[in-house]
């Protein structure tokens, strides 16, 4: 009996001091520190800097997005309403327009809003984006107009987890099961 | 074993009931529109931003049916569109027609395919019941009413 317990307590104790234990995809070491310079929802110029002291969720995306980036934010805040409430406000979301042409502060403040508080809207210009994109490895494009101006914009469809000192943690895909991405977003938190 | 309570029943009766009974278990894409849609929901998004509608649709017939486009007073542009997703990239894709094969069913669901209703001309509220009438290549058209829903509909 007493051999079990110490047994236990040896887990715990090796559990306590090693690297956490991700269930979505690991990106320690992989990826860069949270770094750019873009333009928030206000209009205000604004660095990473700025949004370090919580844990941050940077995902690309555009507005006129009618279904890929509301099913991104809807689970993210899914997952992060299963959170308690201390943890949840530990949590932003950095919502990246690829879409600068058609995404005014304005617009994008007003379609963070629709999802929740911890939602912000960010874009830039071209220079300001393709830095970003380049530093995380993930591209974007623009479709054809069409005959009313519409054009589509490919983006990537990840979000990228990192803690509250900005050290590129996890990155989140759509294809993650939803008790994992919120066990992850708790460890992120705990992270800190 | 158990006597047949049919043969109490007089002989016309008895052919009534059979009839009743073949009517009931008949195709009812004989008398209904051989495209089903169910549980039709629109995701609002705030301003202009295109909203995006979702259905289930069945097709109870016994041909191919195809669904060509769709059009809504509500709106000044409805498209049927296709999100994909190739090597994390997200992109959408514009959707001609769409054939449903005789007694198949296609999902209009989130991170597939849609409805993207774009050019609002009244404003619409979560719980306004909004019609849009979806156009099929037997020259049939469908109205088919949407409940809007917050941006975090599914």
């Amino acid at each position: 009996m007493r051999q079990c317990i110490m047994t236990v307590f040896v887990s715990l104790w090796l559990m306590g001091c090693g690297e956490q234990t991700w269930q979505t995809k690991d990106l320690s070491g992989l990826m860069p520190p949270l770094a750019f310079n873009l333009v928030d929802e206000n209009g205000n110029d604004v660095t990473a800097d700025q949004y370090l002291g919580r844990s941050t969720l940077l995902f690309f995306g555009f507005t006129h997005c009618p279904d890929i980036c509301p099913t991104t934010l809807a689970r993210l805040d899914a997952a992060t309403q299963r959170l308690k409430e201390t943890d949840r406000d530990d949590i932003q979301v950095l919502f990246v327009s690829v879409d600068p042409r058609r995404d005014d502060p304005a617009s994008l403040r007003a379609y963070t809003d629709a999802f929740g508080p911890q939602f912000i809207g960010l874009t830039g210009n071209k220079a300001a984006l393709d830095e970003l994109t380049r530093r995380y490895r993930v591209t974007y494009g623009y479709g054809e107009e069409d005959g009313n101006g519409n054009y589509e914009v490919s983006h990537s469809s990840a979000v990228f987890a990192f803690n509250e000192q900005g050290k590129a943690r996890v990155l989140i895909r759509d294809s993650d099961p939803m008790d994992a991405v919120v066990a992850d977003l708790k460890t992120l938190v705990d992270d800190g | 074993m158990l006597p047949t309570p049919l043969a109490n029943i007089p002989r016309p009766v008895r052919i009534w009931c059979w009839t009743f009974l073949l009517i009931l278990g008949m195709p009812s894409a004989l008398f209904a529109a051989d495209l089903q849609i169910s549980d039709a929901r629109m995701r609002l998004l705030p301003g202009d931003i295109p909203a995006a509608g979702y259905f289930t649709l069945t097709n109870t017939g016994e041909t191919d049916n195809t669904l060509i486009g769709a059009d809504s007073a509500s709106f000044g542009n409805v498209t049927i569109h296709q999100s994909v997703s190739k090597n994390g990239v997200s992109s959408m894709q514009h959707v001609d027609q769409l054939t449903v094969a005789a007694g198949e069913q296609v999902e209009f669901a989130p991170g597939g395919y849609h409805l993207m209703l774009m050019k609002r001309k009244h404003p619409i509220a979560v719980g306004d019941e909004i019609e849009v009438t979806l156009l099929l290549g037997n020259g049939q058209r469908q109205n088919v009413k949407f409940r809007a829903g917050a941006p975090t509909t599914q």
